[in-house]
């Protein structure tokens, strides 16, 4: 391989693409939004505490019972109370059917729903009936205020949970929903600008030319070369702003954990871009005209969804099924699956560097193949080249 | 040992298309060769054969009497029929950029740039974007980069085609420089009379087979016909040779082809028995009817 002829064909990817409008706009959006964003977030009012509003009617019941209501929803429910003492019951229905109240607290005590149950509030309620319940149980047996308020002191139940998940697994779960969303999103676009540069080349024919002067294989090297190089360097300032944002508002303390595992998932979108740019060029190299890419385009997005979809899955959910274990092995999906399970905190080591050492090879196998591919597609003009004619000429084979 | 480009018995085909069927092309060092034939008689087909574009299923490509290498292909400058350049480069860019492929230093690749942009006639269009130049300074971009590494061999695919009358001068300049500086030039192009006027030799393909090869005079001299034309003095006589075919012609003159055979002096001789004459031209076809001939033969 002639290194210098890659690298100067990967420094024209760069010059040219770096240059045009859509990259500098792009760029430009995305490094504003990385900066922006955790500004606006930091100065955007939170909407208070979020806790969950309720009315409560009630029906010939003292102010006792409303503070007791107050005080054991407090945390949980943002409780308002109207009175309807004195009110016909035909009149609590229509409160309760107009959703004016969510529930009717009358004497004696009864609870009145519109049609069923809302146990959150009830759970409120009835605490607060029972704690009455045992008030006036416990003074008939001659308890004292003592006895009472003893029987009364809730129990301490200490909580501890298999799958603790802190703030800390929520800045590491945030991290790798962006990571996930730059691994389905970057291959994208540079794979695209890989693949419309080698039909580019091959609808001007100025593949002829160049052909006179390099072999197709240091052509594609460079080509994907180039742009996984533009990408990541696109990815490095976005990533800088988004830092740069975060720093600058100290909206969040991002644990030291999050930050070793930043490497790994940096290390697997350099994979995707390689991986997934090497394919474009590959399948560009198919077709002769740029509005019949949409033809060969499609096998790129099955690995790349599918991955995207059981990655997002095991970010929320099990990141330990056998399913998700094989697709971070396999090249193609690993770049997506790495970052969640990275940060899901779900993968040994030895896990890490076979899934990386796989995507290397990977990369390597498919540059090798599509070099194969290359030499013959790339002169090939007028009907695209067929699926089984490519299936042999990855095999070695020659077309006519 | 034959010096310069030798092709010999180039076989290619397409699925069920023969295109070449024996093809034979010579180009010796420091000569033009005009390569002719009709559109799909396989030329382009040929010539990327010879740049190892395509591969061919028999036959040889020689350079120097040896068999062409990855190496001696370095040294070819090609400028291939539909225009092959990067829309989104810059002029200098573009030439520099080739040049690099070619192995030539930045700085060389950088000079030859500036140096043939100014030679192209583009000396001020340098850092403007291939797109947005006319399809005829492209074409001069593309001349540009077929010589930026002063290439050994020329191969140019319809160099002409599209080209106004200034730049057809200024590239049959460049042409002729670089045969005079040891360059070996090979072009197709169908406008015979610029063939005619620019070639030392000329080889005719037709069905993807080579029909006939010489000098120009040489082609123009196998033809079994001739063409006699008589300006006549005064009015034009009812004259025609005995085994002439007349054609059109402008008034006070008389065309006709007549077979090769035919002795001039005996043809005159009886023209002149017929009325006065002002003027007599006895001689070979042009190319462009030596071309159809051999083409529809």
């Amino acid at each position: 391989m002639n290194w210098i002829m890659v690298k100067e064909v990967a420094a024209r990817e760069v010059r040219t693409r770096a240059r045009t409008r859509s990259f500098r706009v792009i760029t430009g959006i995305l490094v504003a939004a990385a900066i922006i964003g955790p500004i606006v977030g930091a100065v955007w009012p939170d909407g208070g505490d979020d806790l969950r509003e309720v009315t409560v009617g009630l029906v010939d019941v003292d102010e006792t019972t409303r503070q007791q209501i107050v005080a054991f929803a407090e945390g949980s429910l943002d409780v308002a109370f109207q009175d309807y003492t004195g009110v016909p019951p035909a009149a609590v229905d229509q409160a309760l059917s107009d959703g004016d109240i969510d529930v009717a607290l009358e004497a004696g005590p009864t609870l009145v729903w519109n049609r069923e149950t809302d146990f959150e509030i009830a759970g409120v309620l009835f605490a607060v009936l029972q704690q009455q319940e045992v008030l006036v149980k416990g003074r008939a047996l001659g308890l004292g205020p003592g006895d009472i308020a003893e029987l009364l002191t809730p129990t301490q139940v200490e909580e501890r949970f298999a799958d603790e998940f802190g703030e800390s697994d929520e800045v590491a779960t945030g991290v790798a929903f962006v990571g996930l969303m730059l691994a389905l999103n970057i291959p994208i676009l540079f794979g695209q600008m890989t693949m419309m540069g080698v039909i580019e080349e091959k609808a001007t024919r100025v593949i002829e030319v160049l052909l006179g002067h390099v072999r197709p294989r240091t052509l594609l090297l460079g080509k994907v070369l180039g742009l996984a190089a533009l990408g990541a360097a696109q990815l490095v300032v976005v990533v800088g702003g988004l830092t740069a944002g975060l720093l600058l508002t100290n909206a969040i303390d991002i644990p030291a954990s999050v930050w070793q595992f930043v490497p790994i998932i940096l290390v697997s979108l350099l994979g995707a871009l390689a991986i997934y740019n090497t394919l474009f060029a590959l399948l560009g190299s198919l077709v002769s005209r740029q509005e019949d890419a949409s033809q060969v385009i499609a096998p790129v997005f099955i690995p790349l969804l599918a991955g995207f979809l059981v990655a997002n899955g095991a970010l929320v959910g099990d990141a330990e099924t056998t399913l998700v274990k094989v697709l971070t092995l396999f090249p193609l999906t690993a770049p997506l699956l790495l970052p969640v399970r990275v940060a899901r905190d779900v993968i040994a080591p030895w896990e890490i560097a076979l899934s990386l050492a796989l995507l290397v090879l990977g990369v390597g196998l498919l540059i090798r193949i599509a070099g194969r591919v290359y030499e013959f597609t790339l002169l090939h003009t007028g009907s695209r080249v067929s699926w089984g004619q490519l299936l042999r000429l990855s095999r070695g084979a020659t077309l006519d | 040992m034959t010096s310069g480009l030798r092709v010999n018995g180039l076989h290619k085909r397409f699925g069920d298309i023969e295109a070449l069927r024996g093809v034979d092309l010579e180009v010796p060092r420091q000569q033009l060769v005009g390569f002719l034939g009709p559109n799909g008689a396989g030329k382009t087909t040929t010539m990327r054969g010879i740049l190892g574009l395509v591969a061919m299923d028999a036959g040889s490509v020689t350079w120097d009497g040896r068999t062409m290498t990855e190496e001696d292909r370095h040294h070819i400058g090609y400028m291939p029929q539909e225009r092959g350049l990067y829309p989104a480069m810059k002029v200098h860019e573009h030439i520099a950029y080739i040049g690099r492929l070619a192995g030539l230093d930045r700085q060389t690749a950088s000079r030859r740039a500036h140096d043939w942009a100014d030679r192209v006639g583009l000396a001020d269009r340098g850092n403007d974007l291939i797109q947005e130049l006319s399809t005829g300074n492209q074409q001069r971009v593309q001349l540009a980069v077929a010589l930026v590494h002063e290439p050994e061999l020329m191969i140019l695919d319809e160099p002409f085609a599209g080209l106004d009358p200034v730049a057809v001068s200024m590239l049959t300049d460049v042409m002729a420089e670089q045969v005079e500086k040891g360059a070996s030039v090979v072009f197709s192009s169908h406008q015979l009379e610029l063939v005619q006027d620019l070639a030392e030799h000329v080889t005719i393909v037709a069905g993807g087979q080579t029909q006939a090869t010489g000098t120009v005079a040489d082609l123009r001299n196998r033809s079994n016909h001739r063409q006699l034309e008589i300006h006549w003095a005064g009015e034009v006589p009812s004259w025609s040779p005995p085994d002439g075919a007349a054609r059109d012609a402008p008034p006070g003159v008389s065309r006709f082809v007549v077979p090769a055979g035919s002795d001039a002096a005996v043809l005159i001789a009886q023209a002149s028995a017929a009325g006065p004459l002002a003027a007599v031209s006895y001689e070979p076809p042009g190319l462009d009817e030596v071309f159809l001939e051999l083409v529809n033969s």
